[in-house]
């Protein structure tokens, strides 16, 4: 699964990714381990707009579809 | 500026968002000024203030960041004044800015700011908005473990500020810091740094040989990448900041961001979110457009009644007329721009301020991405319909100077007020009245040409961006500010600001442009204007203008224009709807009524064919003349000042000239 999987208010946990992913991800809070909701996503396949650690975040599409999450249905996300 | 004492030198450093450029402006009040950063189109707005008796403050507002390893050029600005040991730029104090509804992210940079060993202090903002959501910070807690003491600031009231500026002068490097410790693994590549630069810190060194291209080969024998190194401080510093808020912060996540989401939901949904986008931008149109109307006359009537005075007044002579004729426009051409940047600054100020434009960055994004531009560009756009002046100012907002050399680059392709008449008058002449499946073709055309303004523009932005060389870029990384009620204060400020910087260094530049061209319109090679009498002006034909008119027709000629509307092209320079009273003057129209010019116009006659000489050809020509030509001097003052480059400015003009050109001689050799 990876973060453009999300449907709006669903919720997962950033897992560690293969490979090199911009570190500006990781100091704006986006990092393995946390948990991560999808607010919505812009029209037209356009940007979506997460919420991690307390700061929302947008990034193109196709720099979700690099960041890798636990499954949003299997329980580790949903009893938070 | 008097400085018998040296100033202290008080940096703000913090994420975008958290109110820097509120605190900013309560430090410094209107006290400020604008540079800029070497090798970048940033500004860097400094302000200087007296805190307590002896003691000047100056305060730099540094640009908003999300890490101290920069992403872009943009935020290496940041890290290279923090290192800075210059006597003249070192940073004596850093005032870290925190969202106190955001603290976790903030107190991240803070941390890294505090392992640089400056003196520094926290200043807490939004506390009336944590009050709202219940939030409860543990203040002295959390300022025993930074080892730098915390101010709670509300930017809004002033409420805090005496207090920081009293931390700011009693600050000291942190006790409690390193917060992070390089590791042995990097400890070689390190002191190679800390040997080249001479840096008292292994942060310092850590940091420099990170964000320095020259190291990254040494720094891969580690077997680590640069970003993978960086990704691990993030985490482990995170790691830290976690601890402190799970021990010192009480939050209620329910409350938290109610408003926003539920705004949200309606500005960002592809139906209302484009209503309100659209409307917006049309509400921006209209008032720059028609609002400022009322304003711009007044300047203009006033400037024309003072001249007429300065006529009668003053004996006539040189310098008489140097004044009425060639330093007054000069002021006018200055002042008339007033009211559309002050409007134009106001609302991107409350969009900025409100948390709106963050949203049209995200709506927009996916449209302009193909040309190289985002979201924000589109400002600049809709601004430019209107006049390119405010518009290429706006571009101030961007983040990313790539971007924001773009959007300049092709803001002056758009169709501006100042191109109205001249389309007017043309289209009138040229274009039979007649009407076109059910719509006026002038209507038609009209409309082509505003969108040939615009499409020229997207592609000359596509063009150029791949032209320009790629260069390490800021990811789209975009946060998402909670609205927030504009502060009117800022928006003054940034209004009152924008404005001044207008008037005091793109205003020098019109001036002088238009005194160089007074000169070249009233003296010529053999006469010059005979100042004792009332009706001073030689023949146009006969001045400098003139004569360059009539020496340049050959190179005209291919374009259709003959030596009169090469002249009138040529004095458009000092703006466009010049050219129809130009044209009044050269046919030796008494009024400047655009309908007897029109008159005047469709008498002339070919006088090789003896058919009228404004034909379609001509009229085609001259419409795509003006259509691509930057003829304005005022655009080309405002672009070498934004760009901090004459040579931008000129190549600009250059190309667009040679644009127009080719688009007109084409246009005249498929008609004619």
């Amino acid at each position: 699964m990876y973060l453009s999987d999300l449907k709006i208010g669903q919720k997962a946990i950033v897992l560690q990714s293969p490979i090199s992913l911009p570190v500006k991800l990781y100091e704006m809070g986006c990092m393995p381990g946390e948990e991560i909701e999808l607010n919505f996503s812009a029209p037209f396949y356009g940007p979506m707009c997460f919420r991690v650690q307390g700061t929302s975040i947008s990034m193109r599409r196709e720099l979700a579809e690099l960041v890798p999450i636990t499954d949003p249905h299997s329980k580790v996300s949903n009893d938070v | 500026m008097m400085s018998e004492k040296k100033a202290i030198r008080v940096a703000l450093v913090g994420r975008p968002n958290t109110g820097k450029s509120s605190l900013f402006n309560r430090l410094t009040g209107l006290n400020q000024k604008v540079g800029n950063y070497p090798g970048v189109t940033m500004e860097k707005t400094m302000g200087l203030s007296k805190w307590a008796p002896g003691i000047l403050a100056e305060v730099i507002d540094l640009p908003g960041i999300y890490s101290l390893h920069s992403s872009s050029k943009d935020e290496q600005v940041v890290m290279d004044s923090l290192l800075n040991e210059n006597s003249e730029e070192k940073i004596d104090v850093v005032i870290g800015l925190a969202d106190g509804t955001n603290l976790k992210t903030c107190l991240f940079v803070f941390t890294q700011v505090i392992d640089l060993g400056i003196p520094a202090v926290l200043a807490v903002t939004m506390i009336d908005e944590m009050e709202r959501k219940g939030m409860e910070l543990q203040v002295s807690k959390l300022s025993e473990s930074l080892g730098v003491s915390i101010s709670l600031i509300n930017a809004r009231t002033g409420e805090g500020i005496e207090g920081l500026r009293a931390n700011v002068i009693n600050s000291n490097p942190s006790d409690k810091a390193p917060f992070f410790q390089p590791g042995g693994l990097h400890l070689q590549w390190i002191d190679k740094v800390l040997q080249d630069k001479k840096f008292d810190l292994i942060y310092k060194s850590w940091l420099f040989g990170l964000n320095t291209p020259d190291y990254n080969d040494l720094i891969n024998t580690t077997g680590r990448s640069v970003a993978r190194i960086r990704a691990d401080e993030a985490i482990k510093r995170y790691r830290i900041v976690n601890q402190w808020l799970r021990e010192f912060f009480i939050t209620h996540p329910g409350k938290d961001r109610r408003w926003t989401a539920r705004l949200d939901k309606w500005i960002v949904s592809p139906v209302w979110g484009s209503v309100i986008l659209f409307g917006l931008m049309f509400l921006i149109f209209q008032v720059l457009f028609f609002g400022s109307e009322a304003p711009m006359n007044f300047i203009d009537d006033q400037v024309a009644n003072l001249s007429n005075y300065l006529t009668k007044t003053l004996p006539s002579g040189f310098l008489t007329h140097l004044l009425t004729n060639g330093v007054m426009p000069g002021i006018a051409g200055v002042l008339i721009f007033i009211p559309q940047i002050a409007l134009l600054f106001g609302f991107i100020a409350l969009l900025e301020e409100s948390g709106y434009m963050a949203r049209v960055v995200f709506i927009m994004d996916r449209f302009m991405r193909p040309f190289g531009l985002s979201g924000k560009s589109v400002v600049p756009m809709v601004s430019g319909t209107a006049c390119a002046i405010p518009a290429i100012m706006s571009t101030r907002n961007m983040e990313n100077s790539r971007e924001r050399w773009l959007a300049i680059a092709v803001t002056p392709l758009i169709t501006c007020a100042a191109r109205l008449p001249v389309y007017a008058l043309i289209i009138s002449l040229v274009i039979p009245d007649q009407s076109f499946f059910g719509m006026s073709l002038r209507g038609i055309v009209l409309f082509s040409l505003y969108l040939i303004g615009f499409i020229t523009a997207l592609l000359g932005s596509a063009l150029l961006n791949k032209l320009m060389p790629k260069v390490k870029s800021n990811p789209f990384l975009l946060e998402m500010p909670s609205y927030r009620l504009p502060q009117l204060r800022n928006v003054g400020i940034a209004v009152i600001n924008r404005t001044k910087s207008f008037v005091s260094e793109a205003g020098k530049i019109i001036l002088a442009i238009s005194v160089v061209l007074w000169f070249f319109a009233s003296f010529g090679p053999d006469k010059s204007p005979d100042f004792t009498k009332d009706h001073v002006a030689i023949p146009i034909e006969d001045s400098y203008i003139g004569k360059m008119g009539k020496a340049i027709e050959p190179v005209m000629k291919p374009l259709g224009f003959d030596w009169k509307v090469s002249i009138a092209v040529l004095s458009s320079f000092v703006a466009r709807e010049v050219f129809v009273g130009t044209m009044a003057t050269l046919y030796s129209v008494d009024d400047d009524e655009v309908s007897s010019v029109r008159e005047q116009m469709a008498k002339q006659k070919d006088p090789k064919t003896g058919e009228p000489y404004f034909n379609l050809a001509v009229g085609i020509s001259l419409l795509l003349f003006y259509a691509f030509a930057m003829q304005c001097m005022s655009t080309y003052a405002v672009v070498a000042r934004e760009t901090r480059s004459h040579k931008f400015a000129a190549i600009q003009f250059l190309v667009l000239g040679i644009l127009a050109y080719a688009a007109a001689f084409f246009a005249y050799s498929l008609l004619a």
